[in-house]
């Protein structure tokens, strides 16, 4: 019975915090809702991603210019990858050829050829690229620019930008319609979404959500979207085919990342005002838990996760 | 330890989220959300450590005075200057000018290829250890501005605004913030331009700048004591500070003074400036005796820095 336990511990669920602030990962024990361990990962962790085959996280530490990838089970460090120019946000192209890093700071967007992390052309984009999408025929990735209330669109296999228009203001989170027609864009400086018809492109339509509108997470049934609003401290339930808020509920401290459950149960938001995690029963939009965890908490990530469209 | 930490985590959060940020937004300046917040935590760290050196050195100051005052009045100029720094104005204007130039620089540099190296590129076991990574960025940071400070005296346009801080005849807790704003720019580029070249995080930067002003208004207190023998050789003192700026001695000799160091005494002994026999001498600067005028208001004393930079004070 105790040699069970043990394992059933060991094997327990884990959420993993990216602490921009203070350079660490904090490792959450889901099931007892307590951080489990803080381990120093490098400078200025802001977002993270599985790898394509779900093997491995992918931790972007933006000031020591590398890519750490994470055993996703335990947290620990299975390997560096050096020399990645300022990685803020990163992404794959859906078909897995080409790995793209937005270099927030910097005004540049890179990218690599997926399979071996070469780098292919370092694009100047400014300012301030900072978050990332694609559309599924991975031939354009759309990158928000912050200090330019604008969107890129860079064609992949040529490297060069095809367009750019202009959007509200303080572009941050963007996201592709799970129909391939539509990308949202997150307005920190307004008080909601814009959609663009991306191949027009124009702007099509914007959707009041709360105050600093910022990040975005799939409910996994290819219909909602959820929207942090950063200012207001709220999560707004978007409907990606009426392009309509549908529910909102209060997330206090900055609601910046989110995760969640594959049978949509809780929803895990970094409060990144209050170096803490907030966990949202779904049914009754009730916090269940605020666990502490480090400084400017950021990106969170946990393996039983629901479908990302 | 955890409880003072969660404590000032939710002050920081509470005042930024309630306060700062509904400011940015209504203002349209969402695109500085995070370096507000940062400037924040800046500004009440600053605020905290005035109130704790306060209440740690102004009972020493009067009880064990290294010279006695007949009044404070000559302090009161210096107790701006450490509020225009530790509440960030003087960091924060000096950040906004200059961190447009070390982005500039480094962007340049990226779109020719190059990458600039961090400490951890030449000693790979750092990246376990944000500590010993943070005493390595000490050591430099402390290194590089032994040479700041020595060069501040040796070269006569530095010493032209540097001269500014050795002008407080009544030397207290409050003098170390005491300096010319073109000396400020100075001291931000230089140090900006070695966290860029050693790859030093924000927070990393941040926490070492705490330490150092945390050690700077101990070493400048008015206060007769001493770490001992090997303590004095550990961390800079008021006794071995209060040295450097004394009459006839901090400013003069062995090419313009000794005991140079921030916080390691170590850079003065290894490069021969260091002076351990402290004999209480008054503290200022030789010239004043003779009646030159450094300035009583915080205006007067920028404004003669600059003549004397221009060689008409």
């Amino acid at each position: 019975m105790a040699i069970w336990l043990v394992a059933d511990s060991a094997a327990a669920e884990i959420a993993i915090v990216l602490n921009s602030g203070e350079g660490t990962v904090s490792v959450v024990d889901m099931g007892a809702r307590k951080e489990r361990s803080r381990i120093p990962i490098g400078k200025e962790p802001h977002h993270l991603m599985a790898t394509p085959d779900d093997k491995h996280l992918i931790v972007a530490n933006a000031v020591s210019n590398n890519l750490v990838f994470l055993d996703p089970a335990t947290g620990q460090v299975v390997k560096r990858i050096e020399k990645i120019s300022d990685p803020y946000q990163i992404g794959y192209s859906p078909d897995r050829k080409y790995f793209v890093s937005a270099s927030l700071r910097l005004n540049q967007t890179d990218i690599y050829e997926a399979e071996t992390f070469n780098l292919l052309k370092r694009i100047p984009t400014p300012k301030a690229p900072s978050h990332i999408a694609f559309n599924a025929a991975s031939s354009l990735t759309f990158i928000t620019l912050q200090h330019t209330d604008q969107v890129a669109a860079i064609d992949l296999a040529t490297q060069q930008i095809r367009w750019t228009i202009k959007v509200g203001p303080v572009p941050a989170g963007i996201w592709m319609t799970p129909d391939d027609r539509h990308l949202l864009v997150g307005l920190t400086g307004a008080d909601g979404v814009e959609v663009i018809d991306w191949r027009k492109p124009a702007v099509v339509a914007r959707i009041i959500t709360g105050k600093g509108a910022h990040n975005f997470l799939a409910m996994g049934d290819k219909r909602h979207v959820l929207v942090t609003n950063r200012v207001e401290n709220s999560v707004a339930i978007v409907d990606q085919q009426s392009l309509k808020v549908v529910e909102k509920f209060p997330v206090p401290g900055g609601p910046d990342c989110m995760e969640l459950t594959r049978d949509g149960r809780e929803l895990w938001v970094t409060s990144r005002w209050k170096r803490q995690l907030t966990v949202v029963d779904m049914a009754s939009k009730k916090i269940v838990a605020q666990i502490p965890v480090g400084r400017s908490p950021h990106g969170v990530y946990f393996r039983g996760h629901a479908p990302r469209q | 330890m955890n409880d003072i930490v969660a404590a000032f985590a939710a002050l920081h959060g509470a005042l930024f989220e309630n306060a700062v940020l509904p400011a940015l937004f209504a203002l349209g300046l969402m695109d500085f959300s995070e370096p507000a917040f940062d400037a924040t935590e800046f500004v009440l760290i600053g605020l905290i450590q005035i109130g704790a050196v306060y209440v740690l050195l102004r009972p020493l100051e009067a009880w064990f005075p290294a010279e006695p005052w007949a009044d404070r009045k000559a302090v009161r100029v210096d107790v701006l200057y450490t509020f225009l720094h530790r509440i960030g104005l003087v960091p924060i204007a000096v950040y906004a000018l200059l961190r447009p130039l070390v982005d500039g620089t480094d962007e340049m540099l990226r779109a020719l290829g190059y990458i600039p190296p961090g400490v951890e590129d030449a000693i790979p076991a750092l990246h376990d250890s944000p500590f010993l990574t943070f005493v390595v960025y000490l050591l430099v940071l402390d290194f590089a501005d032994y040479w700041r400070h020595r060069l501040q005296h040796r070269w006569g346009l530095w010493w032209a605004l540097h001269s500014l801080h050795h002008s407080q005849r009544q030397l207290s807790f409050w003098a170390d913030d005491r300096n010319h704003l073109l000396d400020d720019v100075i001291e931000g580029l230089w140090f900006s331009a070695i966290a860029f070249m050693i790859g030093v995080g924000p927070e990393q930067f941040v926490a070492a700048v705490m330490l150092i002003r945390f050690v700077e208004s101990l070493s400048h207190g008015n206060v007769r004591f001493g770490f001992g023998r090997w303590g004095e050789r550990l961390l800079v003192s008021p006794r071995f500070h209060r040295t450097h700026h004394a009459i006839g001695v901090g400013h003069e000799g062995r090419r313009y003074g000794c005991n140079f160091a921030t916080l390691l005494p170590l850079w003065d002994i290894v490069f021969g400036s260091a002076n351990f026999s402290y004999r209480g001498m008054a503290t200022g600067i030789t010239d004043q005796l003779g009646g030159r005028d450094y300035g009583e208001s915080f205006l007067a004393q920028q404004w003669l820095g600059l003549k004397r930079l221009a060689g008409r004070a």
